[in-house]
């Protein structure tokens, strides 16, 4: 399956070829009469010489008689119908194509699906940009701290949708497409070790609610206040590794989360997301790594 | 698999269909639901309360009597009330989650 999948069928060929054969059987009647019109007025040819006119002439008169058919938008369709032709709808960032890639219009890139799904579900444009904005006078910090209890609860929730699906077996290793992997660090002084992408998820929402119930980092008393370079130190290091939950879905799981009906959910979660790193300058591109481009794409919308 | 047009992991459907995958997703459902209703009210009503203070200042600004120290400490204030507020909503438990 895997196979077919880089391949795209290569949809021309195949189908071009089933196609031909179609039109000829479906005109073989009147092909077989043209032929006997042709053998009526060649006067001097034999058998054989008009059995190996026959197909030439039938081609002609098909293309004479039909010139306006298109034949371009007739394989797309097959190649949908086909029960065959398995879509990936995992998001893969366009300079991670396949080397052999199908002509554009044939075949649907899974990040031009994307694109496209995401222009579906997402409605009411104007809405998250302004609600991220920090409300007059209110202290910025509190508004971070918030945000970032929120975007935590958020991804805990889509991520346990898929828990079923995300398993050490099924994603041994942390990654969001084949360039990045993210490692986890158990101890100060230690190398970060490469872990599962569920065992990473465990230890990383772990270590959010520690920061969380942390009094020094997150205040929960009306006098207690933020320390110094909270934005810095605190809340960007929580943000930052809080999207990689979100590249980890988008690029290995976006299929479940589909079939599941829970695209409209995701892009709304992560477009919020996006606007609101944006509107306070959290993350530096380098930090959306493999999702650079759908980052850009939803900024540009 | 083969009557499915996306790319999915092997007995995708049996776990897909189970009632703890079923439970789960609607509870997501219903959380993003209830998360941006209850969010995008009170941005709302939130900006709301500010324009009526900022009004009432104003207003309050022409009255002779009153100094601007005053109207100083009063938006203060309001901004101290709104600011534990904003607190108690990132603070769990919430009180909305037992009623």
């Amino acid at each position: 399956m895997s196979f077919l999948q880089n391949f795209h069928l290569s949809p021309g060929q195949t189908i071009r070829s089933t196609r031909g054969f179609k039109w000829n059987t479906n005109n073989g009647n009147a092909a077989s009469n043209d032929n006997d019109n042709y053998k009526n007025f060649n006067v001097g040819g034999g058998t054989q010489a008009n059995e190996l006119n026959a197909p030439a002439n039938i081609m002609n008169h098909n293309q004479y008689s039909q010139p306006t058919r298109v034949l371009p938008q007739t394989p797309t369709k097959q190649v949908n119908s086909s029960p065959q032709q398995i879509t990936d709808f995992n998001y893969t960032p366009s300079h991670q194509q396949p080397y052999i890639q199908a002509p554009v219009g044939t075949t649907v890139s899974s990040h031009q699906d994307l694109k496209q799904i995401v222009e579906m579900t997402l409605g009411s444009k104007g809405v998250l940009n302004q609600a991220v904005k920090l409300p007059k006078g209110e202290n910025e910090n509190e508004w971070l701290a918030v945000h970032c209890v929120d975007f935590y609860n958020q991804i805990n929730m889509l991520y346990g949708t898929i828990t079923e699906f995300c398993s050490p077996q099924s994603c041994p290793r942390m990654i969001a497409t084949n360039e990045y992997e993210y490692l986890w660090s158990f101890q100060k002084d230690q190398p970060p070790v490469s872990v599962s992408a569920p065992k990473y998820v465990e230890v990383l929402m772990k270590w959010c609610q520690d920061q969380f119930d942390d009094e020094t980092f997150f205040p929960s008393k009306t006098s207690g206040t933020f320390p110094n370079r909270f934005i810095q130190k605190v809340a960007i290091p929580i943000l930052r590794r809080l999207f990689r939950v979100y590249a980890h879905i988008y690029c290995h799981h976006f299929n479940e989360i589909l079939e599941l009906n829970l695209q409209t959910v995701l892009n709304t979660s992560f477009r919020h997301f996006c606007l609101f790193v944006q509107e306070f300058q959290l993350l530096r591109p380098s930090d959306f790594g493999p999702l650079l481009e759908l980052v850009n794409e939803l900024r540009d919308r | 698999i083969a009557n499915s047009p996306k790319k999915l992991p092997r007995g995708f459907y049996e776990k897909a269909a189970s009632n703890k995958t079923q439970r789960l997703v609607s509870v997501c459902q219903m959380y993003f639901l209830d998360y941006y209703c209850d969010m995008f009210d009170y941005v709302i009503s939130r900006r709301q309360r500010t324009k009526k203070v900022l009004e009432y200042l104003t207003q309050q600004k022409t009255v002779p009597s009153v100094t601007n120290e005053s109207l100083t400490t009063e938006w203060n204030s309001y901004l101290h009330k709104e600011n534990e507020i904003l607190r108690k909503r990132r603070l769990k438990p919430k009180n909305k989650d037992f009623e």
